[in-house]
């Protein structure tokens, strides 16, 4: 028999079409998983496999589409053993053993992956490692990964499909009418990190029938480089008489098939409500339209869960703050594990206008893989915006790649011979744009020649590593004028040949120009505007440096690249002319001041904090300092300002949220003085656990508590939401720790949080528990054994207060 | 329409009877702007057959319920929707930011999920009661899973009938808790005759005397 890679995408072949109406004619109950007939009514699912190779479906699924451990147990391997034996035995009754495949199928888990469910990504990998094993091992030609909703779950799919078998792999997702999953992701998105991944070809199934699905279908023959597969519905599930129906007959769905069939696809079939009548009419009409083969696509992309940025039209800004190099507070949070820092600098670098965030979170003394894994997975869960890794460390980077929602961009390799073996194996698993320094063995050329020259060896080495040339960007290194002055000149050479000898793409972290300058951002923004004129495709900078900025957008305007001039009035509309500026600097749009600055005027940082007014906070403490000693304005203003909205909150003259904006303005004004004294030893009344306990993932109340805590002077070890009994335990013993808070918001919860105080009492006896949430009350707590039941964030400060004043 | 909404708001904040300063006004306003730019309401609703089969113990559909407080809102009645709504995750993605940059934030966008989410499901519990007249019944105030000692564990039947996972993207924890956080499930029972006077307000729940949110107005 023809390999199918030696047909997929250079002949029409058709899937087959819906299994459940089928089997509920035949009797499967409401409530009965579809997958236990491979073992109770094998001959069914034989006839109705059967009647698919015959009606001429090429891949037909085995029956097995839930059939994971979750449902079923010990069981699972058993039920899809028989589903690939029972497709075999039905393609050799159709005399189809030829021509035809056995497709493994696999559908969603049926759980949510973290960060938004609590299913781990690596426990979801191992859930479809162990069925694709079973599948291939009982001989399935393909593995065919549907119904995907969440393109993380489905990148755990074809990631475990990819390690545990040699077979292709076909994925289809589910796409609304806006063409976006469930979870966010767009079909571009999707498409290019599964394509990145090494998906065989990639599609839509599900969801709607083919009249609606004509827009998603447009898009996806447009972006995608491997064969396109369509399987819909027949129509939109409607109720009749308690059972779900699909009324688009065989004549209707493959009227609009046709249409599909000659937008370009190359695999049609059908799902939910399509019948081997469906199939036979499909395969019988829309062979006999012509073959359009799927193109190459010119188009590099980076992406997160929801957001694609494309590389090559206009300049793209990667912010470059998520960096510890030269700042002491940066390095002061990698090593207190503040991982919260770390996401406010990337939020603030989203709302200054950076288009991808850089990752960097190496440090001599810290574990760089497991942190790089932290921040990235902690990250994706706040910003839509796509991440660059930027570590030398290849455990880190491949960690990172693993774990990462969608196609990142890499920084970075280099045309060192050690390097490319180390960093292309894995992009070339996991997929990504790979940022490729102009260097070698031989150190950082000097002329654009040579630097060009290995430009070229590094896109021959990615060709045979099987990276597509387009995802490939060639950093033209930035080397500081001020020793060389001739050198920006060869930076300027390489990037303009990159663009026009290479026809790729580049990328510079611009600010590396003036080192050892005054006045840098004079020399830098300057520079940004003369890179990008000659093509410069990414640059790295710090976008809340205005300067930069300004320069980004007036080039953008100048160079053709921003239509009707939008972004830059939009920006800038407002702009106060040099000479007329005064003392006062014009805040640029996406720097707007903080609620609260502008709703009135306060003289201390006392009035501020118990306003709750965080801008003008931040602003005095930084005036304060000036002055004043940082424990004199912690002593005087902060501490004596909190506790006046604590008591007015105990005592119900306030309410909570005073309590938090003030709590807010007092953390900004502590941030401040952080800042200020980052490299030196800071007093804390006591280290205390935070946890949401385990099977809870809303932590809200938690976080509420910890900013509370945090403020009255304690360091708080957060340990997140749906923590086991043993981390909180465990760490309670490793930092000596002598209070632990724990909250659960529902009475199933509640179970883990006697679990954790149990195991706490006995490895941790001189341990405090204090516990809160919203189902608790004074007597539960007495009940499960805490110490202390904080009915509000303010009663548990006061309890640590009494333990540690 | 809008005032309920911010009054509910502004009770899921806590405040009661009191009312807000300007900022907080305006963080509001701003927070519901965003979550209804990201908010993706779906919802489904099945209709299935009550029977009352002994003391605290019921038969909806193919479910065997065994609780006192849904026996007793179910009183008279003789079918039943079930009902599960949703706003989406852009929800728990905006807390989730906000709680990077200021918990107040994070508390308001919570009390706007929240606020949101009823409304939707105040909407989908309203078509049910017009469609519900149309054949001459009247509906019960509306009973979920998990509330009073009615199992939680009847989440997952809610998921199985109602097709939660594939048709609203409501998926559950091992912990059964509904993924977005801003989902509702509940029973709505259906009775004949004389319409019972039953405001469903708070003052018919068995958590008045201690609930922080209760509506004083």
């Amino acid at each position: 028999m023809k390999q199918l890679t030696q047909r997929l995408g250079k002949e029409w072949l058709f899937c087959d079409g819906g299994s459940g109406t089928y089997l509920q004619e035949h009797g499967l109950a409401g409530g009965e998983l579809p997958e236990t007939w491979n073992l109770s009514r094998p001959d069914i699912i034989e006839k109705m496999n059967r009647s698919y190779y015959e009606a001429g479906a090429d891949i037909v699924n085995t029956n097995t589409f839930g059939a994971n451990v979750l449902k079923f147990g010990d069981k699972t391997d058993e039920i899809i053993t028989a589903g690939v034996n029972i497709a075999k035995r039905a393609r050799h009754a159709a005399g189809r053993d030829d021509d035809a495949y056995v497709a493994l199928d696999i559908g969603p888990t049926g759980k949510l992956l973290e960060p938004m469910g609590d299913l781990s990504f690596d426990r979801a990998v191992e859930i479809f490692a162990q069925i694709v094993r079973a599948g291939a091992v009982a001989g399935a030609d393909l593995v065919l990964i549907e119904t995907m909703s969440d393109g993380y779950e489905a990148k755990a799919a074809l990631l475990a499909a990819k390690e545990n078998c040699t077979l292709p792999v076909i994925v289809t997702c589910v796409y609304d009418n806006n063409g976006r999953l469930l979870t966010g992701g767009t079909v571009e998105t999707t498409v290019a990190m599964l394509e990145g991944l090494g998906a065989d070809a990639v599609g839509v199934n599900c969801g709607v029938g083919p009249d609606m699905m004509v827009p998603i279908v447009e898009r996806l023959v447009k972006c995608a480089s491997v064969p396109v597969v369509v399987n819909p519905n027949a129509g939109l599930p409607q109720v009749a008489d308690g059972k779900t129906v699909f009324n688009v007959g065989p004549e209707e769905f493959v009227h609009h098939m046709s249409v599909i069939a000659r937008m370009g696809v190359q695999v049609c079939g059908g799902c939910c409500g399509t019948t081997p009548d469906h199939i036979r009419l499909l395969s019988d009409t829309v062979r006999e339209l012509p073959f359009i083969p799927q193109t190459e696509k010119d188009i590099c992309i980076v992406t997160s869960g929801s957001r694609g940025v494309v590389i090559g039209d206009r300049t793209v800004i990667i912010g470059e703050r998520i960096n510890p190099t030269g700042k002491k507070r940066f390095k002061q949070a990698l090593r207190e594990n503040d991982i919260p820092y770390i996401l406010g600098e990337g939020l603030k670098q989203e709302s200054q206008g950076a288009h991808i965030l850089d990752v960097n979170v190496g440090l001599p003394e810290i574990d760089e893989p497991e942190m790089m894994e932290r921040v990235v997975k902690a990250l994706q869960e706040v910003t839509p915006l796509p991440l660059q890794i930027d570590t030398t460390d290849v455990k880190a980077l491949e960690r990172a790649m693993r774990i990462y929602n969608g196609k990142p961009m890499i920084n970075s390799v280099n045309g060192k011979k050690e390097v490319i073996e180390q960093v292309m194996p894995l992009v070339a698993k996991y997929g990504g744009v790979l940022v490729s320094l102009a260097l070698d063995e031989d150190g950082i050329p000097d002329n654009a020649d040579d630097r060009i020259r290995i430009a070229k060896r590094i896109y021959e080495a990615a060709e045979h590593y099987g990276i597509p040339r387009r995802d490939i960007v060639i950093d033209g290194l930035c080397m500081t004028v001020s020793s060389d002055t001739s050198s920006a000149l060869a930076t300027l050479e390489t990037v303009r040949r990159v663009r026009d000898e290479l026809h790729g793409h580049s990328i510079l972290g611009v600010s590396n120009i003036s080192f050892g300058l005054p006045a840098r951002e004079l020399v830098n923004s300057t520079f940004l505007t003369m890179a990008m004129q000659n093509g410069l495709s990414c640059a790295i900078i710090n976008p809340g440096n205005e300067p930069m900025m300004r320069a980004y957008y007036s080039t953008n305007a100048l160079l053709n690249k921003d239509p009707q001039c939008m972004d830059f009035v939009g920006r800038y509309s407002e702009y106060v002319a040099f000479d007329k500026q005064g003392s006062t600097q014009t805040q640029a749009a996406g720097d707007k001041p903080q609620t609260g600055a502008a709703a009135g005027e306060t003289a201390t940082v006392a009035d501020a904090v118990k306003r709750g007014f965080k801008a003008q906070a931040e602003e005095l403490t930084r005036k304060a300092l000036k002055t004043s000693p940082a424990l004199e304005i912690i002593d005087r203003e902060l501490i004596p300002a909190l506790d006046e909205v604590g008591v007015g909150f105990e005592k119900g003259r306030v309410f909570l949220p005073q309590l938090l904006m003030s709590a807010d303005a007092a953390k900004a004004a502590f941030e401040v003085i952080k800042t200020s004294m980052a490299g030196q030893e800071q007093q804390i009344k006591a280290k205390v656990i935070l946890a949401t306990v385990k099977g809870d993932i809303h932590d809200i109340g938690k976080n509420i508590v910890k900013v509370m805590m945090e403020n009255y002077g304690y360091q708080v070890i957060d340990l997140g939401k749906d923590v086991p009994p043993e981390v909180i335990v465990d760490t309670a013993v490793k930092e000596d720790i002598k209070l632990v808070g724990l909250s659960a918001l529902m009475t199933t919860t509640v179970v883990s949080m006697e679990e954790t105080i149990k195991l706490l009492r006995e490895k941790k006896p001189d341990c405090k528990v204090a516990v809160g949430g919203a189902v608790m009350t004074q007597e539960y707590a007495d009940a499960i054994g805490a110490d202390f039941y904080g009915k509000d964030a303010m009663a548990t400060v006061r309890y640590a207060d009494s333990l540690f004043c | 329409m809008e005032e309920h909404l911010y009054k509910e708001i502004y009770r899921y904040l806590g405040y009661r009877g009191m009312t807000p300063d300007e900022q907080t006004d305006a963080l509001v306003a701003e927070c519901l702007a965003q979550a209804r730019e990201e908010m993706q309401p779906l919802s489904a609703v099945r209709r299935l057959d009550v029977r009352h089969t002994g003391e605290d113990r019921l038969l909806i559909g193919d479910m065997d319920i065994h609780s006192h407080g849904l026996a007793r809102n179910m009183q008279g009645c003789e079918k039943a929707y079930l009902l599960a709504v949703t706003i989406g995750h852009g929800i728990d993605t905006l807390i989730r930011r906000a709680e990077v940059t200021s918990m107040m934030k994070a508390a308001v966008m919570q009390s706007v999920g929240a606020a949101l989410v009823e409304e939707l499901c105040d909407r989908v519990n309203e078509e049910i009661r017009i469609a519900a007249e149309k054949e001459g019944y009247h509906c019960k105030p509306r009973f979920s899973p998990g509330y009073g000692d009615l199992a939680l564990d009847l989440q997952r039947d809610f998921e199985r009938i109602l097709n939660m996972r594939t048709n609203l993207g409501i998926t559950l924890t091992d912990t059964l808790l509904m993924v977005p956080s801003k989902s509702v499930t509940a029973f709505v029972g259906l009775y004949r005759g004389a319409q019972e006077c039953s405001s469903g307000g708070c003052s018919e729940c068995n958590l008045y005397e201690d609930c922080t949110f209760r509506d004083e107005g």
